[in-house]
């Protein structure tokens, strides 16, 4: 414990500064992963415990296709994109079997993806941490707030998924595919009984999940090491942020992610060594004063 | 199907504790004696798992904390308090039933899924707390220095042959006694909550205190099985609390089926020969094992177990029927 | 001398609709009486606040004088009063001979012991006298999943009567049969009635089946009584015509 240079950086507002922009980094990433697991949790009522897996998947196709083309954007498309097609065969070959399974099966199936997907990060990648470096882009001298360090790339992916969260919540609150997704997630059998196409409604839903997965992977690249476990600690951290902010709720995921940011930078200042431990202390508070989120409507 | 009376479960018991004791008296088999010991661990593991996930109806995904909690605190006593290994298996799970308890009073009112990765989370806790807590467990590199194992009762544990008949009699003993649980009118109740909560508390039963004692009882036969580990590899390691533990459970428990009370048992022999034969082939072990689940959980939908048994009922009730029509036509 | 029964002012709203609005009722020991009223009247609902599932906003339920109001439904339970549900509630994986045993070993208090088996020597009996009166000895080693609708409505009363209650609600014991499985299933009700001594209280939407068994018949609408008497009675009272002849969904009474 060193609560002394919690309380040191507290005193100066550069400290203040700097920690907060890398929390909102962290979250940020968090918020993608984790906005995934409560949409495909929300329509499919499934939990994919193997949602890390994208995050893993994009992050290493963002540092190939960077490596070979040299270009960024194309590294972050690939990224995105690259994991929703493999999400979109998951989902048609093994999810998609086990939609209102018991969640025993259901654990099952995700537990044997993770264990496929990080040895074939292992067999294609290799086992050692590999590391993208910052694009060139990038490499500008940092933007300093009241003496706070924020670098420009923290600031653009903290833009990318404002962004993101924003176009999120109008798709599903104001167009028709927003609407038949709020339907389908609500009472499916109706929902196909009008005519409309559950199983592809499902698929797009999952890909869509894992898309934005696989861009916070690819968004991560640059300022994490990327190996084969690196998705099951992140899976963690996005289901601390989904039971923080309640199940399905896209705002609860935004809210919990940015609080989870906070509370692994500060605490890694005031509890160097059990910064992990401080989270989980954290969700069982939430979980014990409102079982459901913050943002949760039903009672769990 | 109704469960064996207490007496025939306990001859039973004795028969076959007997026959292993013979079998592995005559054998100087290393390997063998390795595989009773490994195996002894995981069953008792798996079929707490089983108590909790099959006959409660709770799947946790976080059940391994209580295998690694009980391995670090059972070699941690033996290596501050100098105590024997009975007293010190004894404060394990007193230990690891505190621990249940506590971890138990949040979980057990969660419903499904958000009790699966809410105890998953404890788990991460737990392991997060054991890298972190470096002076006393050794973070990352785990308990080193060996646990000493004092002889006790005549028994001398680091003889690798009498810590395999101990691990047996542990072994028979834990299933034992988690047989008599289910079949008892807790056991009973037990099942009520799981197939029907609300009609249960109908009946005046007490859901959550159900519950709770049921997971607090699996948690500490799970550190039983942890414990064992660590008299087995003489040491505890932060894996040992890895959410990896809780996956390979349900694993074990879905391969041998969960719905007859040996299922596990069958699961953990199943298990430990893949693994070893997976390892003799291939560096790839999670690509191998988790191909082979995605098979059995995808192909199967049920256990071996559970398979067999399905089996046998549908061939008994085959002759039945078989027996009427001969009746009929003899009348 | 106490009523099994007794009901004062029960008044339940959810979300401003007033699903039961100032409800007295009293039912004496032993008697037998049925609960009729359109769709959405709130019969369930009452079903829901006498048994505990539900929280009265205002009002008393006392049985054989002792208030429930605010008890848990084990507590509930304890006092005597059990329930059927429209929609069979059972415990899937288990046969009706051990869903009976268990149902027992609850009330005996044993539910929570793990020192001795399942079931104990003494729950026997009871189960095999419920059985066999409702007809259920033949299906004793059936699981219950696998029962006919029939049967299971059967189980799912003979599960609350195991306990011997001193009120059993029957949440329309006959819904979803064909009329000749309703008569045979009203007359086992009936006859498990005579043979109990219990109060029962039914609901039913079946009025030959109302108007040839319950000696008396309260009529709820829109969350409250309004009427209350013999067959005889509610035939002739003009504001049940109204209600029953207004909504012409509703089945009209004979």
């Amino acid at each position: 414990m060193d609560l002394d240079s919690l309380f040191s950086c507290f005193a100066s507002t550069s400290c203040v500064i700097t920690q907060t922009t890398s929390g909102f980094i962290i979250g940020m990433l968090l918020f993608l992963v984790a906005v995934g697991l409560t949409l495909i949790f929300g329509i499919l009522k499934v939990v994919n415990f193997s949602h890390g897996v994208f995050y893993m998947i994009g992050a290493y196709l963002a540092l190939t296709v960077y490596q070979t083309t040299g270009s960024f954007p194309l590294a972050l498309l690939a990224g995105g994109f690259g994991a929703a097609l493999v999400g979109l065969a998951i989902e048609r070959a093994f999810m998609s079997r086990i939609y209102g399974a018991n969640p025993l099966m259901q654990i099952l199936v995700c537990y044997a993806l993770i264990l496929i997907f990080d040895d074939l990060a292992r067999l294609i990648w290799g086992g050692d941490f590999r590391s993208m470096g910052m694009p060139d882009v990038f490499q500008v001298p940092p933007v300093f707030i009241f003496g706070g360090v924020a670098p420009p790339y923290y600031i653009f992916v903290i833009a990318v998924a404002a962004a993101i969260a924003i176009v999120l919540a109008l798709v599903i609150a104001r167009t028709r595919f927003g609407k038949i997704v709020r339907a389908a997630a609500h009472n499916p059998a109706m929902v196909s009984a009008l005519g409309i196409n559950t199983v592809a409604i499902y698929a797009l839903v999952f890909a869509a999940g894992c898309l934005l997965a696989g861009l916070a992977g690819a968004l991560a690249a640059p300022v994490r090491t990327v190996s084969p476990g690196m998705g099951f600690s992140i899976l963690i951290e996005s289901f601390i942020v989904t039971v923080i902010g309640g199940m399905g709720s896209i705002a609860g995921a935004l809210v919990g992610a940015l609080l989870i940011g906070m509370l692994r930078t500060f605490g890694a200042l005031g509890f160097p060594l059990f910064n992990e431990g401080l989270m989980y202390i954290f969700m069982v508070m939430v979980l014990v004063i409102r079982p459901s989120g913050l943002f949760g409507k039903e009672a769990a | 199907m109704r469960a064996l009376s207490f007496s025939r479960a306990l001859a039973l018991a004795a028969i076959v504790l007997g026959l292993l004791f013979a079998l592995l008296s005559t054998t100087a088999n290393h390997a063998l004696m390795d595989f009773v010991i490994r195996l002894a661990s995981l069953a008792i593991f798996a079929t707490s798992l089983n108590l909790l996930a099959g006959y409660g109806g709770m799947v946790s995904f976080g059940h391994g904390m209580f295998y690694g909690f009980g391995a670090y605190f059972f070699a941690l006593t033996m290596q501050r308090a100098g105590v024997s290994i009975p007293v010190a298996i004894v404060a394990s799970i007193l230990g690891s039933a505190l621990l249940a308890a506590i971890v138990g009073v949040i979980c057990v009112r969660l419903k499904e899924i958000y009790f699966s990765f809410v105890t998953l989370a404890f788990q991460m806790l737990i392991h997060a707390t054991i890298l972190a807590a470096m002076p006393l467990t050794g973070g990352d590199q785990g308990l080193r220095g060996g646990v000493p194992r004092p002889p006790f009762l005549g028994l001398n544990l680091s003889n690798q042959k009498q810590l395999c008949m101990f691990s047996a009699f542990l072994l028979i003993v834990c299933l034992f006694a988690m047989h008599h649980v289910v079949s008892s009118p807790f056991g009973a109740t037990l099942r009520m909550t799981r197939d029907n909560a609300d009609r249960a508390a109908y009946l005046g039963i007490a859901v959550d205190r159900v519950r709770l004692k049921a997971f607090i009882i699996a948690a500490v036969f799970a550190s039983i099985g942890g414990l064992l580990q660590a008299l087995f590899v003489s040491g505890a390691y932060p894996d040992f609390a890895y959410w990896t533990v809780s996956g390979e459970g349900i694993f074990v428990i879905m391969l041998g089926g969960t719905t007859t009370f040996l299922g596990p048992l069958l699961g953990s022999v199943l298990m430990l020969l893949l693994n070893d034969f997976v390892s003799r082939f291939t560096e790839y072990h999670g690509l191998a094992l988790g191909s082979v689940i995605l098979v059995v959980a995808l192909g199967l939908r049920k256990g071996v177990g559970d398979f067999v048994v399905d089996w046998l009922s549908a061939r008994s009730e085959a002759d039945a029927s078989e027996r009427t029509k001969t009746t009929e036509a003899a009348s | 001398m106490t009523a099994a029964l007794e009901i004062r002012d029960l008044q339940k709203s959810f979300g401003g609709v007033r699903a039961t609005n100032n409800v007295s009722l009293t039912f004496e020991a032993g008697s037998l009486a049925a609960v009729i009223g359109p769709n959405g009247a709130g019969k369930s609902t009452f079903f829901n606040l006498i048994s505990g599932a539900l929280r009265p906003d205002y009002g008393t339920v006392r049985v054989e004088g002792r208030d429930i109001v605010g008890l848990s439904r084990a507590e509930i339970v304890k006092l005597g009063i059990a329930r059927a549900f429209q929609v069979a509630s059972l415990f899937s994986t288990f046969t009706v001979g051990d869903s009976l045993l268990a149902a027992v070993t609850s009330g005996l208090d044993q539910s929570e012991r793990m020192l001795s088996r399942f079931p104990p020597p003494q729950a026997s009996s009871r189960a095999e006298e419920v059985a066999d009166m409702l007809g259920l000895t033949s299906k004793w080693r059936t699981k219950s999943s696998t029962l006919s609708h029939g049967d299971q409505k059967l189980l799912d009363i003979a599960i609350a009567l195991v306990r011997e209650p001193r009120v059993l609600l029957l949440d329309e014991p006959t819904a979803g049969m064909g009329p000749d499985e309703r008569w045979r299933m009203i007359e086992k009700v009936r006859e498990m009635w005579t043979r109990q001594k219990i109060t029962v209280v039914f609901i039913e939407h079946d009025m030959d089946i109302v108007f040839a068994v319950a000696p008396r018949i309260c009529v709820l609408c829109y969350g409250e009584i309004i009427a209350d008497g013999t067959p005889d009675e509610i035939r002739a009272n003009a504001r049940v015509i109204e209600a029953y002849l207004g909504t012409p969904n509703a089945e009209a009474p004979p």
